[in-house]
């Protein structure tokens, strides 16, 4: 198991596919860890990438800073990874939490990067976001990492993923909350105590850069996901349909299969970002569709759009 | 080796050679941090984060008590050593580069506290077979959710205002004992043959 080093801490991660093949990065989410992401090695991999997965500070197998973790030091340990990959494409995915530290990437080290795709993110804490989060927070201090976990499932996953294994919860949660510690968790999440907006900065993103947001995803809605579709220049926002906030974990091989189209259409130069909106198909390999002309992509009933 | 206790016996409980060690680990920890906590805890409440010391004082005696009870003990003269090096590791060290002495033993206290309710992780050595119903596992699962709580106050005190100009003393101090506990913990369970599992625990 290879670790980067940062000051005194160590950071886990694994390379897989050809070493001179273009590279894809990944991110975790805030309680996830880095063999959540095996399904995407798996196709990515296949798809002739190299793919770099790591557990951030205070996650999995890296080391968990006691008192404090700083998300500069989460930006750092990614460009230690990246510094890592030669000087071939690199392409940057991050979830949520995993999705904020690739834009914060991105801003101060965007050039080093062929292609970013931010996957169910945020570049501020609007009053609901802020208001979850704590409550979160709340939850984790108060009843620890499976009460957290309680909360997130049914928040971040759809009824078909749930019902299959609604009765073995207790094993779908235990990998989880065996590498997660209390205080780890505690320290990612107060790392948002003072957490400036990025919106400002987003412009500065220059990147190929294509968003994805779950159609019914509720703790990071549409409207965060806009802000970046906005400020980011080359950028597109895809909609995956009938998908929550976790919809990495609940369609693979959906997502991975975006995330290899997206790194061949830029590679391709066939890129064209135009701040377009689409709608994923249901299944990898289907046709994105663009998002019906003349109706407003931010509500959930078919309202007209607002003229440009 | 394992990362759990085991083997279970039929009826999925943990045997009793690895429940004393463990328990008496735990008794120790939770035992000087209930004497420190005694210690500091005054008659008469004068400040409002006082009571947070009772609270303290009266949940890690209820830890102890309750290992004490639900333990299936077994004779285990290698424990007379451990222990002694177990309690010379929680003694009192005022953490350097905090001029106040009194604030410095206080910060000693929190890291110590922070350190067995973070860096512990009791509940997670049980197997998924382990018996539910059994009381030393129920045990261990309530100590570790317990622990959580009680560590809020060790994180509010740490991350608190008083000790800002004091953040690298304390951060080091803290890495420090985090580091200290979680190789007394590591040791103890090796010795039973438990591995740790804890990622920091190949920390320089």
């Amino acid at each position: 198991m290879p670790f980067l080093t940062h000051g005194s801490y160590r950071i886990r991660y694994e390379l897989d596919g050809p070493a001179d093949a273009p590279a894809y990065v990944l991110v975790n989410g805030l309680t996830q860890y880095a063999e959540l992401w095996t399904a995407y090695r798996d196709a990515l991999v296949a798809r002739r990438f190299r793919v770099a997965t790591f557990d951030l500070l205070g996650q999995g197998a890296s080391d968990k800073p006691t008192l404090f973790i700083d998300q500069d030091d989460q930006v750092e340990a990614l460009r230690l990874l990246i510094d890592e990959l030669g000087d071939g494409p690199v392409f940057l995915s991050g979830i949520s939490f995993g999705g904020l530290i690739a834009l914060r990437y991105a801003i101060a080290h965007g050039t080093r990067l062929a292609g970013l795709v931010p996957m169910s993110c945020f570049a501020e804490l609007p009053p609901q976001l802020f208001l979850l989060g704590n409550a979160l927070r709340n939850a984790l201090v108060l009843g620890g990492t499976s009460y957290l976990q309680d909360l997130l499932l049914p928040m971040n996953v759809s009824d078909q993923w749930l019902g299959p294994v609604l009765d073995k919860l207790d094993q779908v949660k235990r990998q989880g909350w065996l590498v997660n510690d209390v205080y780890a968790l505690q320290n990612l999440m107060e790392s948002f105590l003072d957490f400036q907006p990025l919106t400002p900065q987003l412009s500065s993103i220059t990147t190929p850069t294509m968003i994805l947001n779950g159609e019914f995803d509720f703790l990071t809605p549409r409207a965060l996901h806009e802000t970046l579709r906005v400020q980011i220049p080359d950028s597109s926002l895809v909609i995956i349909p009938r998908a929550y906030h976790a919809f990495t974990l609940e369609k693979p091989a959906l997502t991975a299969d975006l995330l290899a189209r997206f790194a061949e259409d830029v590679m391709a130069g066939r890129w064209q970002g135009n701040k377009a909106v689409w709608i994923a198909p249901d299944d990898a390999g289907g046709a994105l569709i663009p998002f019906p002309s003349g109706f407003d992509h931010l509500r959930a009933i078919p309202v007209q759009g607002a003229t440009p | 080796m394992s990362e759990f206790f085991g083997p279970l016996d039929s009826e999925g409980r943990v045997p009793a050679r690895q429940q004393t060690r463990v328990a008496a680990f735990l008794v120790s920890a939770h035992g000087a941090l209930a004497r420190r906590f005694a210690f500091a805890l005054p008659v008469k409440l004068e400040s409002a984060w006082q009571t947070e010391l009772n609270a303290q004082f009266y949940n890690e005696s209820e830890i102890v008590s309750l290992l004490m009870r639900a333990t299936s003990w077994a004779p285990d003269f290698a424990l007379a050593y451990m222990a002694a090096a177990w309690e010379a590791a929680w003694f009192p060290t005022p953490v350097e580069g905090i001029p106040d002495h009194s604030l410095a033993l206080a910060v000693d206290l929190a890291t110590l506290a922070h350190a067995v309710h973070a860096g512990i992780r009791p509940a997670a050595l049980l197997p998924t077979e382990a018996n539910a119903d059994d009381p030393f596992v129920v045990a261990l699962r309530r100590i570790e959710f317990e622990s959580g709580r009680l560590l809020q106050a060790q994180i509010l005190f740490l991350k608190g205002e008083s000790l800002v100009p004091h953040r690298d003393a304390v951060t080091a101090a803290l890495e420090r004992r985090h580091a200290d506990v979680r190789r007394l913990w590591r040791e103890m369970l090796q010795s039973v043959d438990i591995s740790a599992r804890d990622a920091n625990d190949g920390k320089p």
